[in-house]
């Protein structure tokens, strides 16, 4: 019996433990949903527009976990690889998302301006933003 | 004036909003204009003769303002050049200030942008990123330089979606003289041209095609007037296909081409398949082969090329490459420094 009851926690337990941390991209409320390759588009800055609002992508700082998760997740691309796509942008006169130092300043702009989109942990998701794509580890 | 902009862009720039980082520009104060630039420097050995070579200095301005954003970028082409042919010693000097590029965009909505100025065509993948420091070789393909025209001064359309993956078509006119006309392999006063791309993942297709009408001949051995009127302009038109297999170790890069006039094919063919393969992050080796037969200038080759990159930063690169040519004497040896600011 107790053998029984050691295996029915550890079967509910094992999977809970190994499920990963969650994550968000998150916009203002007045975004419309937007799939995988519109997100992608906004922070390469290829789309710049939606609805006639101008798209504000943020990027958490250079180096950050979760920046280089969201890099990968979401733009499929390395970081050297994408300082050589920064690189050949400025030739043709784009420029990188501006980066904000935490997660709590990120919400804080996303809430406050017209267009904005970034992307913080799902734990950290409150009602004044829109949650447009979720992943986890 | 050139020298007077660039010295106050850059004290303007030292009170930039953001930390300026190599190969990203700087902005200027708090304005929707950042400021950078590009240089290159090459050797070439070909057939007994050294050639040293200071190519390109360059400064781009650009900035966006709501739906409107504009590019220009003004540079010095050989300004310095030093051939060694035997014993003999030749230097010339290139101090003119070219315009390569000058443009306003107007974003519509999502889908459809449009221009007006002097840009690059959106043929092929090279000609988008034509400066060495961007380039995979030091070297351009023959065929993006006798294809098609490699600057429209006029105006464009483009329509872009981001669906499963991303499309593109973009419509290139000119229906007037060339901006800085000795700044484009040919000197057009007509261009009417397409682009159809398409992306998904690491695969992207391009169509190109188009006519234009050439109104001068070039001949650089006659230095005071290279440029002669021709008599009878030559319509041309060209059609271009080209395909791209880009992942984070390597990459398939392909353009072929061919240009006809009304009654005769002028290029029967031109094109590439190149590989690159990233051996680090820093070093990179690429394998390219070309073949073209060009009926207008009674030229053909076939060309195998050899090169090596290294990038200690990726705004900076230093590169090597040797060219075997069935043409042997045109066989060459060429090393390359080039810095993006």
């Amino acid at each position: 019996m107790k053998k029984i009851a050691i295996s029915s926690v550890m079967l509910i337990l094992v999977p809970l433990l190994s499920l990963g941390d969650e994550y968000v991209v998150i916009s203002n409320k007045n975004i419309k949903e937007l799939s995988q390759s519109e997100i992608k588009a906004i922070f390469l800055k290829k789309l710049t527009l939606i609805d006639a609002i101008a798209v504000v992508p943020v990027n958490l700082e250079a180096g950050d976990s979760l920046r280089v998760k969201f890099e990968e997740k979401l733009l499929d691309m390395s970081f050297e690889r994408l300082k050589s796509y920064w690189t050949k942008e400025h030739y043709l006169g784009h420029r990188p998302p501006v980066n904000m130092k935490s997660e709590e300043s990120i919400k804080a702009f996303v809430k406050k301006v017209d267009g904005a989109i970034g992307y913080i942990n799902a734990n950290s998701v409150d009602d004044g933003v829109k949650v447009l794509y979720k992943w986890s580890d | 004036m050139f020298k007077i902009i660039t010295v106050l862009a850059l004290v303007l720039s030292l009170y930039a909003e953001e930390e300026y980082r190599l190969g990203e520009g700087v902005q200027v104060a708090s304005l929707p204009f950042f400021v950078g630039g590009y240089f290159s420097s090459d050797y070439r050995n070909m057939n007994n003769e050294n050639r040293y070579r200071l190519d390109d200095i360059a400064v781009i301005g650009y900035g966006s303002y709501d739906k409107f954003s504009y590019m220009a970028e003004f540079e010095y082409k050989a300004f310095y050049v030093e051939t060694y042919t035997g014993d003999t010693k030749n230097i010339t000097r290139d101090t003119k200030i070219h315009t390569e590029r000058v443009y306003l965009d107007y974003k519509l909505d999502e889908n459809y942008m449009f221009r007006v100025g002097k840009y690059s065509n959106p043929i092929g993948f090279w000609n988008l990123l034509p400066v060495n420091v961007l380039r995979d070789t030091t070297s351009t393909p023959v065929s993006v330089n006798i294809l098609f025209p490699k600057f429209t001064t006029g105006a464009s359309a483009s329509y872009s979606s981001y669906d499963e993956g991303e499309l593109k078509i973009d419509l290139m006119i000119q229906n007037n003289n060339d901006l800085d006309h000795d700044y484009n392999n040919y000197i057009v006063d007509k261009h009417y041209g397409f682009n159809l791309s398409y992306e998904q993942g690491d695969y992207t297709l391009k169509a190109n095609g188009g006519y234009f009408r050439n109104v001068m001949s070039y001949d650089p051995s006659e230095a005071d007037e290279p440029y002669e009127s021709l008599t009878n302009p030559e319509e041309l038109y060209y059609f271009l296909l080209s395909g791209k297999y880009d992942t984070q170790k390597y990459q398939f890069l392909s353009e072929i081409g061919t240009q006809r006039k009304e009654s005769e094919i002028t290029t029967n063919y031109a094109g590439y398949i190149q590989g690159l393969y990233h051996f680090t992050e820093q070093h990179a080796g690429i394998l390219r082969v070309e073949s073209y037969d060009d009926k207008l200038n009674n030229k053909s080759d076939a060309i195998a090329i050899v090169g090596h990159t290294y990038r200690p930063i990726y705004p900076v690169a230093i590169k090597s490459e040797y060219q075997f040519h069935s043409l042997h004497a045109e066989n060459q040896f060429l090393f390359s420094l080039s810095v993006m600011f």
